[in-house]
């Protein structure tokens, strides 16, 4: 085996150790902090309705990125005092908005989008 | 997770990826473009030298990468892939990175050992990075800009 061929699979190695123990990390480390309001998946369930504590687990997959971890806004806005009528929302969430938000119908189905509704509705004004 | 995501405010990761995230990209375009301009050098000894000088490049701009992908993490709160523009700047950004790491680990075994066919795939590595790390810088940009 040549010395060109012996450094390919080092380097290979090598990148793929770095790079699978960042993606790693990041996927532990999200996974632990990207409930809203700073609960940790295991305090989920500390929402009394179980449609509210879903719709809590699907925002911080899908929207806490740009809305924040505690819904009050980052790239997005804040969801707090959403005066949007719910079937608004829904749509929002499975169309997106050209240049703002991306469309999530491809990724959520409507009964998530109405979860999520609920999640939104849970938060305090 | 203190440490990982409310250590500092958004703000100064936002700053601190900002600050970090060029070097890597001038750095890898340089050394894909001082080895094309080693190729076509006419004679030995300034091949060597645009060869030398393209060796470190790739070298420190895999250094420079860490900081930018550990601040782009804590940026993100540790979301590697995220939605939208970010989801786009992040498919651009591991590859890259996984390239960069593979081309300066092996160019720093091999070094001068090189043949010419073993050589030829490194700089058409070599350009494959330059282009999607800049790909990643571009939509890095427009994140920036859409805010």
């Amino acid at each position: 085996m040549s010395i060109e061929v012996k450094a390919l699979v080092a380097a290979l190695l090598v990148s793929g150790m770095v790079v699978g123990a960042l993606l790693g990390a990041a996927r532990i480390i999200h996974s632990n902090t990207s409930m809203p309001s700073g609960k940790s998946a295991a305090q989920a369930s500390a929402f009394k309705n179980p449609r509210v504590a879903a719709g809590a687990k699907l925002f911080s997959l899908n929207c806490a990125h740009c809305h924040g971890i505690d819904a009050t806004g980052d790239e997005g806005p804040d969801l707090h005092k959403v005066t949007k009528t719910d079937d608004r929302i829904k749509s929002t969430i499975l169309n997106g908005v050209k240049g703002e938000m991306p469309a999530f119908g491809k990724k959520l189905t409507e009964d998530d989008a109405v979860t999520l509704v609920a999640f939104i509705r849970s938060l305090p004004d | 997770m203190f440490i990982a995501t409310n250590f500092f405010d958004a703000g100064f990761w936002d700053r601190i990826h900002g600050g970090s995230t060029h070097l890597p990209i001038a750095l890898t375009l340089a050394s894909a473009l001082l080895d094309v301009a080693g190729s076509f050098a006419p004679s030995g000894k300034i091949r060597e030298t645009f060869r030398f000088s393209a060796y470190f490049t790739p070298l420190l701009a895999t250094l420079g990468a860490v900081p930018a992908v550990v601040s782009g993490l804590m940026l993100t709160k540790w979301d590697a892939f995220g939605s939208g523009v970010t989801l786009l700047h992040h498919y651009f950004v591991w590859p890259s990175f996984g390239l960069l790491i593979v081309l300066t680990v092996w160019r720093s075994i091999v070094r001068h050992r090189t043949s010419r066919i073993g050589f030829s795939i490194y700089l058409i590595a070599a350009l494959t990075a330059a282009v999607l790390v800049s790909v990643a810088g571009f939509w890095g940009g427009e994140m920036v800009l859409n805010r």
